[in-house]
């Protein structure tokens, strides 16, 4: 049997082992999610259609289904929705600048064996595609902590419902701190572990440090994780401010309805 | 008071340190044309000679360009000469690139005949950008994560001279053991990391212990899945960057690849079932037990996700290329997912396993505690 097929079994049964119902539940959203991102490479296959755009849609289905699915829709899904595409919409635009002051879109020289006898002349935009290649590759993480924040301010103020906004604010940054380390942590590693036979390229090729900060390959891949980590960073503050701006109307909504009730 | 402002004078020196740094690197980017061997040029005049449609032998249609590019020599012996180039690009740029004015390009000068020097465009100089966007990481991590922040940046520099330092040795000493050096490396990760996140504590021991077992009972399961099969369904020829044997790099990878997320998940169940100890401190076996697996079911799903957008995505203008150039949608899936996918479900399992694994670390050094106590 097929390598993959026996690994989706194991980890479907761990799942099922550990997580029960959620974890069946999990293993599917897994399969959802890789099905979105099938699907949007078959719209960008079209030369007319903007990837950045197809991008923004894909993700708006991956939250939906991430969100909404696993957690049903709730205050807490919704706003850490909104913060997702926020965040998403100011790194997208980012990305596409940096891409096109660097120029690293599309493939290296040292992919050229794997490129040899294909035809590049394809019509499509290889910098936007490029943009949502980042994108796709760190909304799991930024969509992690935005929900990690909005669950965990949404419990905080249940305990203690006085807090102002600006002290609400500054425990939901508090709280993006402590994911902060790990979550970037965990998209570094990943990104390493992938490329580490183009590392090991470098060494044996003996690049010097100015050939490997100035190819193509190194300096996407160094975006890529810089990119990740801006997002990581960037949805801590975002989301905060909407949690708490929504908390705070939310109690005085419920204050003014009580006075007026009395 | 007087603590206080012991801290604002740290703050003080650590800012002014990133900000020297800062602009120190970024003047130094933008001068240090003579440090490198090949000639750099900077652009100073475009103008596009030709248009023409193409239509490949697929059918997909593109516009290629000339571009006449006038541009000054920035160092060796040409310094300050006007060199002309010829670039040839598409509208798609896969593989090349239009360049404006102010662009800054390696060149090669093929002739030296006369007054006119000319040459061709071989790659663009990218460090400049490349440190800009790094400061900007830095930054935005220093401004919302403060010592966080501060604790993640230096974890990665140091895990990224770990790494360095390990390969070295590996290259040059043929009879190292890839996976050997790996393990080495996944040590020092795992103590270094795991330590900036969270501090000299009993829970940073407990996920530390919890991560390597983690990593050691996937590694088997995944080593003994490919053994049975033989490997069958992995497609290492699009395996790219090869210079050694792709099994034992292939797996390298796939470790140091899931440990972020097992350590993610390792120190997230040993910090929340230890702050559930110190809350209660006869809180029972059972209790902890329970609320472990229900802390473990929350995060499962959202850390596997992580990793499977971060390796999946990343195989998207591969399958572009391919499917343009009129691959069977199978054949084009199996050459470019299939490592990706394998890397993406072994660190799944890896994620899963760390769960129980972490939960009875944590358990153990708890009781331990409490039985010293």
């Amino acid at each position: 049997m097929n390598v993959l097929v026996w690994l989706a079994v194991i980890l479907l049964v761990l799942m099922i082992w550990v997580g029960g119902k959620s974890g069946a539940r999990s293993f599917i959203s897994l399969f959802f999610n890789f099905g979105v991102v099938f699907f949007t490479m078959f719209f960008m296959l079209d030369p007319n259609a903007n990837p950045i755009l197809i991008t923004f849609i894909a993700c708006i289905v991956i939250g939906c289904v991430s969100l909404f699915y696993i957690n049903e829709v709730n205050s807490k899904t919704v706003i850490a929705f909104i913060a997702t595409m926020i965040t998403i919409s100011i790194l997208l635009f980012f990305i596409v600048v940096v891409s096109q002051k660097l120029m690293i879109q599309g493939f290296g020289e040292e992919e050229e064996e794997a490129i040899a006898g294909m035809s590049l002349y394809i019509g499509v935009d290889f910098i936007k595609i490029g943009a949502s290649v980042i994108i796709m590759s760190t909304i799991g993480a930024i969509m992690d902590v935005a929900i990690s924040i909005a669950t965990t301010m949404h419990e905080v103020f249940k305990h203690t419902p006085s807090l102002s906004k600006k002290e609400l604010f500054k425990s939901g940054v508090s709280i993006g701190r402590d994911i902060l380390g790990t979550d970037t942590n965990t998209l570094f590693f990943a990104f390493f572990g992938g490329y580490l036979a183009l590392l090991i390229w470098f060494k044996d090729l003996h690049y010097s440090i100015g050939d490997i900060v100035n190819s193509k390959i190194f300096s996407s891949e160094m975006i890529l994780i810089l990119c990740a980590g801006l997002g990581i960073a960037l949805v801590i503050p975002i989301a905060s401010w909407i949690n708490a701006y929504y908390l705070v109307r939310a109690r005085e909504k419920f204050n003014k309805i009580q006075k007026e009730e009395q | 008071m007087n603590r206080i402002r012991k801290i604002t004078t740290w703050q003080w020196i650590l800012f002014l340190t990133v900000a020297i740094c800062c602009i120190g690197s970024i003047a130094f980017v933008n001068q240090n044309h003579s440090f490198y061997d090949r000639p750099i040029a900077q652009v100073i005049d475009t103008t596009i000679e030709e248009e023409t449609d193409v239509t490949d032998m697929h059918g997909n249609e593109d516009k290629l360009f000339v571009q006449k590019i006038v541009a000054k020599i920035m160092n060796g012996e040409e310094k300050g000469r006007e060199v002309q180039l010829v670039n040839e690009y598409s509208s798609s740029g896969a593989y090349d690139q239009q360049y404006r004015i102010g662009n800054e390009v390696f060149v090669s000068i093929d002739s030296n005949a006369g007054e006119q020097l000319m040459g061709s465009v071989t790659d663009v100089k990218r460090d400049k950008y490349v440190l800009i966007v790094a400061w900007i990481f830095v930054f935005t991590l220093l401004i919302v994560g403060h010592k966080q922040g501060l604790l993640a940046i230096v974890g990665f520099v140091i895990n990224v001279m770990v790494l360095s330092f390990a390969l070295d040795i590996y290259v040059k000493y043929y009879g190292v053991s890839l996976l050997v050096v790996c393990g080495i490396c996944i040590l020092l990760f795992t103590t270094i990391s795991l330590l900036l996140v969270s501090g000299r504590t009993e829970k940073t021991y407990a996920a530390i212990v919890a991560t390597l077992v983690a990593t050691v009972v996937s590694l088997s399961i995944t080593s003994l899945v490919i053994w049975i099969t033989s490997g069958n369904g992995l497609r290492y020829e699009e395996m790219q960057f090869l210079t050694r044997p792709y099994h034992t790099i292939f797996m390298a990878g796939l470790f140091i690849g899931s440990l972020g997320a097992i350590m993610d998940v390792a120190i997230t169940m040993s910090s929340s079932m230890f702050a559930l100890y110190e809350r209660d401190h006869t809180i029972s076996v059972k209790a902890l037990r329970a609320s472990g697996i229900d802390i473990g079911k929350d995060i499962m799903g959202t850390i596997t996700s992580i990793l499977f957008f971060a390796y999946i995505s990343g195989s998207i203008p591969m399958l572009i290329l391919y499917l343009k150039n009129a691959s069977p949608v199978g054949f084009a899936l199996s050459m470019n997912l299939s490592l990706e996918l394998a890397r993406a479900l072994a660190g799944g399992i890896g994620i899963v396993l760390t769960i129980p694994i972490g939960l009875y670390t944590a358990i153990f050094f708890i009781e331990r505690k409490r039985a010293r106590i």
